[in-house]
């Protein structure tokens, strides 16, 4: 092996970037025919759908020169989608009808949950490889009620001032226990710079109330007669709710981008994979709101058939603003991920693996 | 199957039985997998094509421009379809089927909501109320579920204003603020009668269940549980939901001009109270704002519809 001649204990840390070559022309075509066969088949070929879906967009995920793959069998993601299909039923239609059964549904959910996501987040990577090296959840049921759970719950009684910690709790199990071959991902997220950024949210939705204000007075001055608005004549309200509900709409989008990229800045800033290779971030949340909010409307004004362009428009800045930093004998450590991997691969075909698409 | 190198050299053997590839699908590196678990890929998808003599039928229909176009209208038909027939027809369906004492149980937790929301004990004297009991026991003498079929609530709605709803198992509420309104006893006739007509169609159970339907089916369709697919469905949702409130308008004010006419009365007055509503609650000038937004159509359009039947 001729990487051994220069790997010395110091190797020089190679920048590799992460990219996305998919276009929204091809992906539309491949979208809208299996949705038709979707809609022609009931349903039952969604779940081939969503497969072809994922395939095409892990495989058009790079890392140098490789691309990541995706494995799923479409018939456990049916079985899955049926189980999810089921709960829903069940539960809407009881509590419309027997609101007394909400109380059953929160508590089976409460501990159904984590078995839930355990089974999902596993299948997803066992499903996913690079380089022929696959993916491996190791989450238990313990860890993931702690984190989905008892952290919430934990939340929720200190009047969500520790909710910080708990998105930091559930970031780490996340990553934590992941594992790439036989090799573990590893998350140490601070908590200062965590709390900071929820602080900063919360500073954006006051000023999101104080340009909902600032509008009003807006659109006073261009001759909406704020005078007409009476509460009496239910009517005249109608524009003052359209307004408000917009807005609403509008600033929680924003809020949860913001903190949705911010934290995943930070965690993917502090992860690393095997002691050896550090992950990189840089989306900007300005960026993603953008993106977000102008995919939105024009997937609204093209009545869905912007979606696909859309999806690939977020793959390709997502993907860019992501780096892997590490030693440059990939080949090497890739192949040590597999040897390490044992017998991962056995196990794929457990019946409890199912994808329920939460 | 042969492998071998730019050199001619032999690197490989194997029986091209054994040998996975991965399905073809848009311009993505196609990748073999060996038995002995090594793989190669290549951009060269045509030659993995021609190699294995396997051709992809989905791979084909994607690249096609033809099937494209017929996806995007079966798409398209599907989407009407479902918005046309599939969700009242479902609704309409599980609303026929659903047990009587659903529909009292609901009634009564909606009414204890209301109650606590916006609805207050009734101020209107007992004589005023037995005047309206006996108008209401008289238009349900000739509806389907005869007189003890339907009963007639009051209560004190100082948020709501003037109005009257039904609610699934036969009960009527009237606001006091509706009394000051009514000038003639038929105009409060067709109101009942409209009421009466939302108790039989099963319309509050059919909105429950067009709620939870437009929903789910637009998640089913874009197969996106995503922010955006969630946000992006709001609008849509909100929509479909009024033009079905809509539907139901019309159906109430269609049974409610028949059932006058077999009373020998006339759906004119009920006409009347609609556009004395409509001038008190959205003033003289403005209206009440566009109509493909309202849960209700325009006043003057169902006022013209009712005095033309």
């Amino acid at each position: 092996m001729d990487t051994a001649i220069d790997a010395a204990p110091q190797a020089p840390a190679v920048r590799h970037q992460m990219r996305f070559e998919g276009s929204g022309g091809e992906y539309f075509k491949i979208w809208i025919v299996n949705l038709a066969l979707s809609i022609i088949t009931l349903g039952i070929f969604s779940a081939w759908a969503k497969v072809r879906s994922k395939r095409y967009f892990y495989g058009n995920t790079y890392i140098g020169a490789h691309s990541f793959d995706y494995h799923g069998d479409p018939r456990r993601i049916l079985l899955g989608r049926m189980i999810a299909v089921g709960l829903l039923l069940g539960y809407s239609a009881t509590i419309h009808f027997l609101p007394v059964m909400t109380f059953v549904w929160v508590i089976f959910f409460l501990f159904a949950t984590p078995w839930l996501l355990n089974a999902s987040l596993r299948f997803n990577a066992r499903n996913s490889s690079y380089r022929n090296v696959r993916f491996n959840f190791t989450g238990t049921y313990g860890g993931a009620f702690t984190a989905y759970v008892l952290w919430p719950i934990l939340a929720a009684i200190t009047l969500f001032t520790t909710y910080p910690l708990a998105r930091r709790a559930r970031d780490q199990y996340n990553i934590n226990n992941h594992q790439f071959g036989g090799k573990q991902f590893h998350a140490e997220i601070p908590g200062w710079p965590i709390y900071q950024i929820y602080l900063l949210a919360l500073l954006l939705s006051l000023g999101g109330v104080v340009v909902i204000v600032l509008i009003f007075a807006g659109s006073a001055v261009a001759g909406m007669n704020i005078k007409s608005i009476d509460p009496k004549q239910p009517a005249t309200m109608l524009p003052l709710i359209a307004i408000i509900s917009v807005s609403y709409v509008f600033t929680l989008l924003i809020l949860l981008t913001f903190v949705g990229t911010k934290v995943f800045n930070l965690a993917l800033n502090h992860t690393v994979l095997a002691d050896r290779y550090r992950f990189e971030s840089s989306l900007s949340p300005l960026r993603m709101i953008w993106l977000v909010i102008s995919n939105m409307v024009l997937t609204l004004v093209t009545l869905g058939l912007f979606y696909p362009w859309a999806a690939t428009r977020m793959a390709r800045y997502h993907r860019s603003q992501i780096a892997v930093t590490g030693p440059n004998e990939m080949d090497g450590f890739v192949s040590e991920a597999a040897l390490s991997q044992g017998a991962v691969g056995e196990e794929i075909a457990s019946f409890f693996d199912v994808d329920i698409g939460l | 199957m042969k492998i071998t190198n730019d050199a001619g050299d032999i690197l490989a053997v194997v029986p091209l039985k054994s040998v996975q590839a991965s399905s073809r699908l848009g311009a993505m590196r196609r990748r073999l997998d060996f038995p002995d678990g090594s793989s190669f890929d290549t951009a060269d998808n045509d030659g993995v094509d021609a190699l294995l003599g396997r051709y992809s039928l989905l791979h084909r229909l994607e690249k096609s421009w033809r099937t494209v176009v017929v996806s995007v209208i079966v798409a398209a038909l599907a989407a009407i379809g479902f918005a046309l027939y599939g969700v009242p027809v479902t609704a309409a369906l599980l609303a026929r089927h659903t047990p009587p004492s659903v529909a009292v149980y609901t009634t009564e937790q909606t009414l204890q909501a209301m109650d606590k929301i916006a609805l207050k004990p009734s101020k209107t004297p007992d004589a005023v109320q037995k005047h309206y009991r006996d108008l209401f026991a008289a238009v349900a003498a000739t509806a389907p579920r005869g007189a003890t079929g339907y009963h007639l609530l009051f209560r004190d709605a100082p948020v709501i204003g003037p109005n009257a709803f039904a609610l699934p198992d036969g009960t009527v509420v009237m606001t006091d603020q509706m009394i000051p309104f009514v000038k003639k006893d038929e105009e409060i006739e067709g109101v009942f009668a409209h009421e009466l007509s939302h108790v039989d169609r099963a319309h509050g159970l059919q909105r429950i269940y067009q709620a939870s339907l437009v929903p789910a089916a637009i998640a089913f369709i874009t197969g996106d549980a995503s922010q955006i697919g969630q946000f992006a469905a709001i609008l849509p949702g909100i929509l479909l939901q009024s033009a079905y409130s809509r539907e139901f308008e019309h159906q109430a004010d269609d049974d409610a001009a028949k059932q006058l006419r077999r009373m020998g009365a006339s759906p004119a007055p009920l006409a009347d109270l609609l556009e004395r509503l409509e001038k008190k609650l959205c003033g003289r000038k403005q209206g009440c704002g566009p109509n493909w937004l309202g849960s209700h159509p325009a006043t003057t359009e169902r006022a013209a519809w009712l005095r033309a039947h």
